[in-house]
């Protein structure tokens, strides 16, 4: 046995240790082990010394993957950044609109969701403010008749405060000075306002008192009613108002911007002496108090499970399924996103960070190309000792300056994303959103928004240093270096490209199928002179009846509703400026119900374009409809009250039902019928017997393009939504004053909503459309810009690999089209490739809108293709030029 | 500035050096703690921590002549810094410092 160290282990050591220790260690190491042999003998030193290239492999093979992980960022890296951001002004502006939008997109949603799901109410320890509901484990459902269990809970619970308990109505305000919508009130107990913590801007707010049988009857004005309907009058406080039947006194006037328990104008006292029902009967309410000081929200949940199992033990008939939930209050009281779980929550947040990471993929194949022409810099930096790590530390704080540029511009961009989202949906929730929902990003959304940025900009910046830095690096730099090929555009960046040029093909088609469907809705002919009517939608609340049975149940008044309708129509039609008024469910120019239609054996069946039966719109209207629209029919006769009585089944079709369903055919005498939506689910309607031939009046039935309607007499008051139609003669906007007036005069409860000039239309009808196709429209341009970036750079980054090549093909005697064809193959490829997978999800989106593409309508979805590869194709003309114009002599002479 | 505080085993292989004075390696760094600190060393620990040390600039390196018993290597002979005697002096100033008073408590508790 020689003594000499084990020869395997020296080789591993050399392996593990580090250049600049190497030769220092292994001669310790060796003069430690002559030592041993010396002292402990050979076999002993041999053991030894495998003991300490273990250890010393295995402690520098750690400190070199610790190094290796470690980035390398410095102050100096991150200067160096910005500046490279002032070098390559295009690749800037580029990744900064791109990672920018996921940014801003992202952060608004975030925020808006955040709202939603976890509400922060901006009163005095607002996160202590609770709901309770009651939930209805075996309807899997809220039961909403809580009033009985609220004054079972009421004076008993400890661990919740000021229990108190609203219900939400509309009500008409009169004697106020200017006339305008009903305005949301809440019937609430005095205790609401101890909950919120706010004191009255003027006056008081409610107090126990007024809830008391007897009390002077007394509202509370919210800031918004008091500057609209009293012109901020300082001395409305003590003046008598009308809410609703009642007359009330105003006591008080809220801050601006109170809106507790939700977005409530008028507060009323809640008397529950008025209100003695039975367990789960009266009306819908909402419980609510604050968490006594020390409790916790599971604290008070067991307390409330103790009072839900007595109820369920004393009432099993009502009780037995109901489980009291106590939540924080926003989750129980915005039943307009209520079905938004935590985890859908995340999961349109994952798609937001898959946006981004979509995105950052796109700015990182720019920031590849980009790192491709400072192949030299990199092989000068590797000579000099910088490890991997360090590249890639110098990558990313060039692609976090970026980031940071993007995170300023996102967020900026996020807050008037998310005031235009918001105010998109308060109009479409008649102005009602929660009063805790703000427009400002919150500190958690900024925090959002800046991971998400770092996010970006390591995929944008660590991804093509890794790729660019990989394995065998050095000879391919230096291949590289030489004009002869080195870093290449692999399968991640293909894939990358051909995604986002299917993108850019796609998006534009689906914003145009959006624009598309509005400009048909809104192209809808309306058939008469809709600048000239007035429409009104009218509503009355429910009453409450005892049955037979003896419970209480909610019913809507309708010989009332119907007498009141006949009242207001009458008063109407004697006013000089109205020539006419009349009623229907369905408008004109609005969605109307599409029904399954069969026709009469003497008729040919019809059929839709999917074979099944025909769907047709469906409205119901005053027998007037026709006459007071000034629309005589075409063929038959209108609708007279004799249609209207029992077992009399008539029906009057318009023009497009003539043309579509019967092929022109005459429609007066034929029978037709409604069938159930599924087959098998009811019996068909009754035959009706079609008596006239309207002509088209805007209806529109689900599907665009789809006008063939027909109509049924009704009486006034008989259909909801009841909505009244004015004739007028003069100043329409005086008669919608008037109209104000005489439903006032009529019945305080009767409401009328949206009052309108008809050829206004429904101005929320098209928020949700403007909004897709905006948003559309920007994600389109994004991607386009993405894609013509990324192309430019996919060739550029082709020419320069392939100069060498190119060169001395050249010298060979190459021709111009075999230049461009060997350089630009892959490219041009990858283009081709995204274009025909953007083209077929094109060609899927239309089946899918239209239910089939013509073959015009695939001529087109080709032309669209073919102009989208042109655009394409556009970016790369420029490196086309300079591969044409490849000196051969001066690309050889870098080959030394 | 703010200097980085020194570890304990830094300390340790620090404290090594200037007690062994000129051209001195690692082996002798190693049996040096052994002795004073009677706890066995890992050398591969020594050897990292020499590296980081020089890494800081809390010492410097150089190599000597190779010999025949090492293989044919050259020794790498170590010294402390300027840097890295501050570094020592204001850890020992802190350790100092907390330690200040406290005798006669931790008499106490042991009594």
């Amino acid at each position: 046995m020689t003594d000499r160290p084990p020869r395997l282990a020296r080789r591993l050591l050399e392996r593990a240790l580090p250049r600049d220790v190497r030769d220092a260690v292994t001669g310790d190491l060796a003069e430690v082990f002559a030592r041993d042999c010396r002292a402990r003998g050979v076999s002993l030193a041999r053991l030894r010394y495998w003991r300490k290239t273990l250890s010393f492999s295995g402690r520098f093979l750690l400190e070199r993957a610790r190094e290796r992980a470690r980035p390398r960022l410095s102050w100096m890296d991150v200067k160096l950044g910005f500046r490279m951001l002032v070098k390559h002004p295009g690749l800037t502006l580029v990744g900064t609109i791109a990672m920018a939008f996921a940014i801003a997109i992202g952060a608004a949603a975030f925020e808006f969701l955040d709202q939603v799901v976890h509400p922060t109410l901006p009163l005095h320890e607002g996160s202590r403010i609770v709901g309770i509901r009651l939930w209805h484990a075996a309807a899997n459902g809220v039961e909403e008749q809580a009033l009985y269990d609220y004054t079972t809970w009421r004076g008993r619970i400890q661990s919740i405060e000021d229990l108190g308990v609203f219900r939400t109505v509309e009500r008409n305000l009169v004697g106020a000075d200017v006339p305008g919508e009903p305005i949301m009130t809440a019937e609430i107990t005095a205790s609401g306002f101890a909950v919120a913590r706010v004191e009255a801007l003027l006056g008081r707010t409610l107090v126990p008192a007024d809830e008391q049988p007897g009390a002077p009857p007394v509202v509370v004005l919210g800031h918004d009613v008091w500057q609209a309907r009293f012109s901020g009058d300082p001395g409305v406080v003590g003046r008598a108002v009308q809410v609703g039947t009642a007359s009330r006194t105003v006591v008080g006037v809220m801050p601006e911007r109170f809106g507790f328990p939700r977005s409530h104008s008028l507060w009323v006292p809640l008397r529950l002496s008025d209100l003695q029902f039975g367990r789960r009967q009266g009306p819908w309410v909402y419980v609510f108090g604050r968490l006594a000081p020390g409790v916790s929200l599971a604290e008070a949940q067991a307390e409330l499970t103790t009072f839900g199992m007595r109820a369920a033990a004393e009432s099993p008939e009502t009780h037995e399924h109901i489980r009291p939930e106590v939540l924080p209050y926003g989750q129980t009281v915005a039943p307009l996103f209520d079905e938004l779980s935590p985890r859908t929550f995340r999961s349109i947040n994952l798609f937001f960070v898959t946006l981004m990471v979509l995105v950052c993929a796109n700015v990182a194949l720019l920031m590849f190309a980009r790192v491709a022409t400072r192949r030299t810099e990199l092989l000068v930096r590797t000579a000099l000792g910088a490890s991997r790590g360090r590249i890639a530390g110098q990558l990313f704080a060039e692609a976090l300056a970026l980031g940071s540029v993007a995170l300023v511009v996102g967020l900026s961009a996020a807050g008037f994303v998310l005031r235009w989202w918001l105010d998109v949906s308060r109009l479409e929730a008649n102005g009602r959103l929660p009063f805790w929902y703000g427009d400002r990003l919150a500190t958690a959304t900024v925090v959002y928004a800046g991971v998400l940025a770092i996010l970006g900009a390591a995929i944008a910046g660590v991804i093509p240093a890794l790729k660019a830095t990989a394995r065998g690096l050095d000879a391919r730099l230096r291949q590289s270096s030489a004009g002869g090929g080195g870093l290449r555009f692999g399968g991640v960046w293909t894939a990358v490209i051909v995604t986002q040029v299917a993108l850019t093909v796609a998006f534009p088609a689906t914003a145009f199928l959006v624009r598309q469907t509005v400009v048909q809705i809104q192209s809808v002919d309306a058939g008469f002179a809709a600048e000239r009517y007035l429409s009104a939608s009218l509503e009355m609340d429910p009453e409450f009846a005892r049955g037979e049975d003896g419970m209480i149940r909610a019913a809507f008044p309708e010989a009332r509703f119907r007498a009141t309708l006949a009242d207001l129509a009458r008063r109407l039609s004697s006013e000089p400026d109205v020539a006419g008024v009349t009623f229907a469910d369905r408008l004109p120019r609005t969605y109307h119900p599409a029904r399954r239609i069969e026709i009469g054996a003497d008729a040919a069946a019809a059929s839709g374009d999917d074979g099944g039966p025909y769907r047709a719109g469906v409205a119901s209207v005053g027998v007037d409809f026709f006459e007071v629209l000034g629309a005589p029919l075409v063929a038959g006769r209108a609708f007279h009250s004799g249609d209207l009585a029992p077992g009399a089944r008539t029906a009057i079709v318009n023009a497009s039902f003539v043309s579509s369903v019967l092929g022109d055919r005459s429609a007066v005498g034929l029978r037709m019928r409604e069938l159930p939506d599924e087959p098998g689910d009811a019996a068909p309607g009754p035959w009706l017997e079609i008596v006239g031939v309207a002509p088209n009046l805007g209806v529109m039935a689900g599907d665009p393009g789809n006008t063939a309607g027909y109509y049924r007499p009704a009486a006034p008051g008989s259909v909801l939504p009841g909505n009244l139609v004015v004739h007028v003669r003069g100043d329409v906007a005086a008669v919608a004053a008037r109209l104000h007036a005489l439903a006032a005069a009529v019945d305080p409860t009767l409401r009328l909503h949206a009052v309108a000039r008809m050829s206004d239309g429904d101005p929320t009808m098209w928020l949700e459309f403007d909004f897709l196709f905006k948003l559309l429209t920007l994600v389109s341009g994004i991607a386009l810009l993405l894609s013509l970036a990324g192309i430019y750079a996919a060739m550029s980054f082709a020419v320069s690999r392939g100069t060498r090549e190119i060169g001395i093909r050249m010298a060979l005697g190459a021709d111009a089209m075999w230049v461009a064809a060997a350089t630009f193959s892959r490219p041009l490829a990858q283009v081709g490739l995204g274009v025909l997978l953007g083209a077929g999800l094109t060609a899927a989106l239309v089946v899918a809108v239209a239910g089939g593409v013509s073959a015009s309508g695939a001529g087109l979805v080709g032309a669209y293709a073919a102009l989208v590869a042109g655009v394409c194709l556009l970016p790369s003309i420029a490196p086309l030029r300079r591969a044409l114009r490849v000196n051969p002599a001066e690309a050889l002479r870098g080959d030394g | 500035m703010t200097r980085e505080a020194l570890g304990e085993f830094e300390q340790m292989v620090l404290l090594a050096i200037l007690r062994l004075g000129d051209n001195v390696y690692g082996v002798p760094i190693v049996d040096e703690i052994e002795r004073r600190t009677s706890r066995s060393v890992a050398p591969a620990a020594v050897y990292v921590t020499l590296r980081r040390l020089e890494q800081k600039g809390l010492v410097e390196s150089w190599m000597s002549d190779p010999t025949a018993e090492r293989g044919g290597k050259a020794r790498r002979c170590v010294k402390v810094t300027r840097n890295g005697l501050t570094s020592l002096r204001d850890s020992r100033r802190a350790i100092d410092r907390m330690w200040t008073g406290l005798d006669p408590k931790l008499k106490r508790e042991l009594l």
